[in-house]
């Protein structure tokens, strides 16, 4: 046997090729539909995931910020450096309460005063200020930009000067808006801002004085045309955490909760749709593959015959399923590429964001890569068939005739199949490396590559067990039923036909497509719900109990003010000891001093936590118990301050207002709602537990984001001693963001679901051409065209039936592992949805099965007289 | 009769009205097929004309028993399923097959599959059997036990037999032979008798 040069297998393969282009084109575009997709999904999703995290980041005006109440030692110091040494940008902002007076009238006012480096602060965002300057130019080592109440307050204009500590300043502008205020300090006063200089220059910066200082920083810009990686932000905060123990470090993604929970969702739900689209591809170029080698098989056995060793046959059917790959893949990058590009035309209107139009190198290696790779993986198991093939059934059909027990059988097609089984293996293997690499969220990645093998399995082995009993069915029953349905029924396990492969595809499709749909749901719902409009965007700090109403009734005067404010008493207090350990003693890192004091509040009703707050631990006390509190205080601590406390529900922890000690009994641990005001209190006793001790509110309003300013004037007029806050620029910027999230995510999984039904429609269209010869011999018999329509509309129902149910169960199952685990979203079952769902899964395959069996239909049975 | 190319095949499908003529009718049992709509074609030809082809064209979902009650359940409306069941049974026992009635395609030899084939050409007591080289496919004591059982099914049930073959020793068992060559009648040679038919020798 003479050595087939590559050269002659690929000549061979190729005329082949050009002999069946219709067949061959269906393959090739079942390949290009995965990969474009593939593509296209993921490249427009890391494009806009760079776009959207740079918003998010100037939430926070930085990559990583560490704040810290204590003054850097020499060696925290060094370590400083040593990270700007290694190329990572570092910028202090230094916050704190002091006392301002006007130098005309000397009238004395407290004001909470940011000191930054203008040539670096902000890294994002930017500062709005009243002219319009640059920071740069507002703030030098005489001048300084406040918030428009302090001049209000102290009857001052743009030009005039205030004294602060020894110090005069020129104010060269009014602080309209600054991009971290929601991650600043809430403190009370009116804003100053000035250079560090400045600050040092007036001297208030005395040992013991409360400084709160943040240091921002930024990475080194990324290579071009690529994202931030998430690794080296955490490489950062992991090294932060090491150097500044007793600091509280924070990345952009957290920056908020919501727009964190919300980049969550999305990264998490991207990747999830990479992974259907990959796996989608796959099935697709399997389903392909697998038709096209069943029609091979005559040439197979020919070229057997001839003289060629199953070495040269799969030499050449391996050079042919490379160029079908290679063709498919190429054809379905630039599909993809296309795709990526009309995504933001399309989305133009909706988000006022243009996602660079580069092209992105690395998805395309990757669509080109898995293309080629999932190719491959999946037609080496029939390639290696080959081998069995024998020529023989170039003279004759069905040569496999046995009636040995079905454990020998099985037994005998196990030891002929270890080659299958070990290609096998490198499909599972190549698809969980092809998985991890196609996803930005690890665990997304890790859960979908584990569930897909597990589910693969279970998948066929439930089709097998399914067609099994469908099986049994019909041997009791089969000649009692009408003979459309019995033939009908009888066509889903025919002997070699790939029904459970099918069956299997089918049900990982319905999964996938259901698992995205549930899971964009739920994210999309949650997202919305934080989007309404009553999120608090100015904040009323240090009312006093006599001013309360007032300001209640004020608000409730103003048109602008959209809900009912939320009020909220705060008692200040220190924690002393947590199960009765002092604090000194205690070594809890991330705490610092400013950890131990704390703020109290009561909720408005004595037996429920305040609107918004969830009970994650524990049980909240009843009416009696708050009743007994003065006697048996109680104590709700919100979630994240429980962790870092380590306590849980039956814990005490010492805390002490005014000089009285109270043994607080941990009730319950809580999540609190960022939207509600009560998200700033982190420890909620029961009323009575606080009966005297002083107390001062802070208040919550959403305002039109338009007339915050006209607000802000009417409160400082009628109450000067509170401070107002208005963050609703900032959370416009994060309402902008989710919203952006929520259409991306909903146009993303739309295309997603849409290319799945493609290349689902596409594999049930690939079992045409076993059909012809049948429609013939029935034709022949003389079976009409309903009736064979009739029989093949049963096959398929109950085909999508099956397929439908397996793949929803899993789905459900999926979608809640993925929203509970691992992106922390509601999961609710949907049994309409779901109904719905598995219904139409049933339609679209009748209807698929139909359009692809309907030029079938119209096969003249006149082919029954030529032989194959 | 005919060698291969000659036109044999043609003739058969314009005969059982699987492919239109170019010019010219057709006519079946003395109603014209080369018009009709498809469909009404397909019942026309599922009552008339019952089919053996060379290589059996048995549907491989359906057991031997279903393969022989399929032509029945495609044409008969009067929805008597147990008579045709009992006709399906009596015609693949007369094969000698009332052993593997449940058997698959698969599961059954040439022979065997072929043996249906005849019991399902013959369960209508069609007016017309197209026999397309019935032994094309199999050995010689296959073949030959064929052509007794299809020789012996048509003299039980009287129907018209019309045997497609290159083969001279099976023309010989027919009682007019129309001998076509490059798609024309070349010969039309009528017998005065059919040869006697010896008794079918059931099992093998």
């Amino acid at each position: 046997m003479a050595r087939l040069s590559y050269g002659t297998a690929a000549r061979i393969a190729t005329r082949e090729l050009h002999s069946s282009r219709g067949k061959f084109t269906f393959v090739i575009m079942s390949v290009a539909i995965g990969v474009a997709a593939l593509t296209g999904v993921r490249g427009f999703s890391s494009a806009f995931r760079t776009t959207l995290l740079l918003r998010a980041r100037s939430i926070m005006a930085a990559d990583v910020a560490a704040r810290t109440n204590t003054p850097a030692t020499p060696d925290q110091q060094a370590g400083l450096k040593e990270l700007t040494a290694a190329g990572n940008e570092e910028s202090p902002v230094t916050e704190m309460l002091s006392m301002a007076s006007s130098t005309t009238s000397l009238d004395p006012l407290l004001v909470s005063l940011k000191a930054v480096d203008p040539a670096k602060y902000p890294f994002y965002g930017t500062v709005v200020l009243e002219p319009a300057i640059p920071l740069k130019q507002a703030l030098t080592d005489t001048t300084v930009a406040v918030g428009d109440d302090l001049l209000l307050r102290l009857h001052l204009h743009v030009g005039d000067s205030i004294k602060l500590g020894t110090e005069r300043f020129r104010i060269a502008a009014v602080v309209e808006d600054e991009p971290d205020r929601l991650s600043g300090s809430f403190a009370a006063g009116p804003r100053v801002l000035l250079t560090q200089r400045a600050l040092a220059a007036t001297g208030l910066m005395a040992p013991g004085s409360r400084v709160t200082r943040r240091y921002l920083f930024k990475l080194p810009p990324a290579k071009p045309g690529q994202a931030l990686s998430d690794a080296a932000v955490a490489a950062l905060k992991t090294k932060l955490e090491t150097l500044l123990p007793e600091a509280q470090i924070t990345d952009y993604r957290e920056a908020n909760p919501a727009l964190t929970k919300a980049l969550d969702g999305a990264t998490g739900l991207l990747s999830l749709m990479s992974l259907v689209a990959l796996v989608l591809g796959a099935v697709g170029v399997a389903m392909a593959m697998r038709a096209h080698l069943q029609q091979r098989l005559d040439s197979i056995a020919i070229m057997k015959s001839l003289g060629a060793g199953s070495t040269q046959v799969m030499k050449i059917y391996l050079m042919q399923t490379l160029l079908l790959g290679l063709g498919g893949g190429v054809l379905g990058v630039v599909l993809g590429i296309g795709v990526q590009m009309a995504f933001p035309l399309f989305l133009a209107k909706l988000l006022h964001l243009t996602p660079s139009l580069r092209l992105d190198v690395h998805a395309i290696g990757l669509g080109l890569g898995a293309g080629l790779l999932t190719t491959l993986l999946f037609t080496l198991p029939p390639l290696l068939d080959i081998r069995n093939v024998r020529p023989i059934l170039i003279l004759r059909r069905n040569v496999e005739a046995s009636d040995d027990p079905f454990t020998t059988r099985m037994l005998r097609k196990l030891k002929g199949s270890i080659a299958q089984i070990v290609a096998s293996v490198f499909i599972l293997a190549g698809l969980v490396l092809l998985a991890t690499r196609v996803s930005d969220s690890r665990q997304v990645g890790e859960w979908f590559a584990g569930g897909l093998v597990v589910v693969l399995m279970v998948l066929l082995a439930m089709s097998a067990v399914m067609l099994w009993l469908l099986r049994v069915f019909l041997r009791g029953t089969r000649l009692h039923l009408p003979s459309s349905l019995r033939h009908g029924l009888a066509n889903l396990y025919r002997p070699g036909n790939p029904s459970a492969a099918l069956l299997a595809a089918l049900g990982l499709g319905v999964m996938q497509i259901a698992a995205v749909y549930m899971v964009q749901r739920s994210i999309v719902n949650e997202m919305h719900v934080t989007t309404m409009e009553n999120v608090p965007n100015i904040f009323l700090i240090d009312m006093s109990t006599d001013e309360v109403m007032g300001v209640k009734v004020l608000l409730s005067q103003q048109a602008s003010v959209k809900g009912t404010p939320e009020i909220v008493p705060v008692v200040s207090s220190r924690l002393i000891a947590i199960k009765s350990v002092a604090m000194d003693k205690l070594k809890l890192q991330h705490m610092g001093r400013a950890g131990q004091s704390l703020n109290l509040t009561w909720a408005p009703t004595a037996d429920a936590p305040p609107p918004g707050d969830k009970v994650v631990e524990g049980k909240w006390w009843t009416a009696q118990m708050a009743a007994d509190s003065a006697s048996h205080p109680l104590v709700a601590i919100e979630r994240g301050r429980a962790n870092r406390m380590k306590v849980k529900p039956g814990d005490t922890i010492t805390l002490s207002a005014q000089d009285d000690r109270m043994v607080a009994t941990v009730a319950a641990v809580y999540e609190a709602d960022s939207r509600h005001t009560f998200s700033r209190a982190e420890f909620i006793l029961p009323e009575p537990a606080l009966a005297g001790l002083p107390v001062v509110w802070y208040g919550g309003v959403h305002c039109d984001p338009g007339a915050t300013a006209m607000l802000r004037r009417v409160l400082y007029e009628h109450f000067p001693t509170v401070t107002v806050i208005d963050v609703a620029a900032t959370l416009e910027v994060i309402r902008q963001v989710l919203l952006q999230v929520t259409y991306v995510i909903q146009f993303l999984a739309a295309f997603s679901i849409f290319a799945g039904i493609v290349i689902l429609a596409s594999a049930i269209a690939g079992t045409r051409y076993r059909r012809i010869r049948e429609v013939v011999v029935l034709k022949t018999l003389g079976a009409t065209r309903p009736r064979i329509a009739t029989i093949f509309s049963i096959e398929f129902a109950v085909l999508g039936l099956i397929a439908g149910a397996v793949g929803l169960v899993f789905a459900n199952l999926l979608a809640r592992e993925l929203l509970l685990r691992v992106l922390h979203f509601d999961y609710q079952f949907q049994p309409w949805m779901n109904l719905g769902t598995w219904i139409a899964v049933a339609m679209l395959t009748v209807v698929a099965g139909w359009m692809a069996s309907h030029r079938v239909l119209g096969q003249k049975p006149l082919e029954v007289l030529r032989e194959e | 009769m005919g060698a291969s190319g000659s036109g044999k095949s043609t003739l058969l499908g314009l005969l059982a009205g699987l492919d239109d003529p170019t010019s010219g009718t057709v006519a079946l049992n003395g109603t014209v097929i080369s018009n009709l709509a498809e469909d009404r074609l397909a019942q026309l030809r599922g009552r008339t004309i019952g089919f053996v082809f060379q290589s059996y064209q048995l549907i491989p979902t359906l057991t031997a028993l279903e393969n022989v009650l399929l032509p029945y359940e495609l044409n008969d409306d009067s929805g008597g399923q147990k008579a045709g069941l009992e006709r399906a049974r009596e015609l693949l026992v007369s094969v000698g097959l009332s052993a593997r009635m449940d058997h698959y395609p698969v599961q059954l030899s040439g022979g065997e599959q072929q043996r249906v084939a005849l019991a399902r050409a013959f369960i209508l007591r069609p007016p017309i059997v197209l026999a397309d080289e019935p032994t094309g496919n199999l050995d010689t004591v296959n073949g030959e036990h064929i052509l007794e059982l299809l020789l012996h099914l048509n003299h039980v049930e009287g129907t018209t037999l019309v045997l497609v073959t290159h083969d001279p020793a099976l023309a010989a068992h027919a009682r007019r032979v129309i001998t076509l060559r490059d798609g024309l009648v070349v010969s039309d040679v009528v017998k005065a008798a059919a040869p006697p038919v010896s008794a079918p020798s059931v099992g093998l």
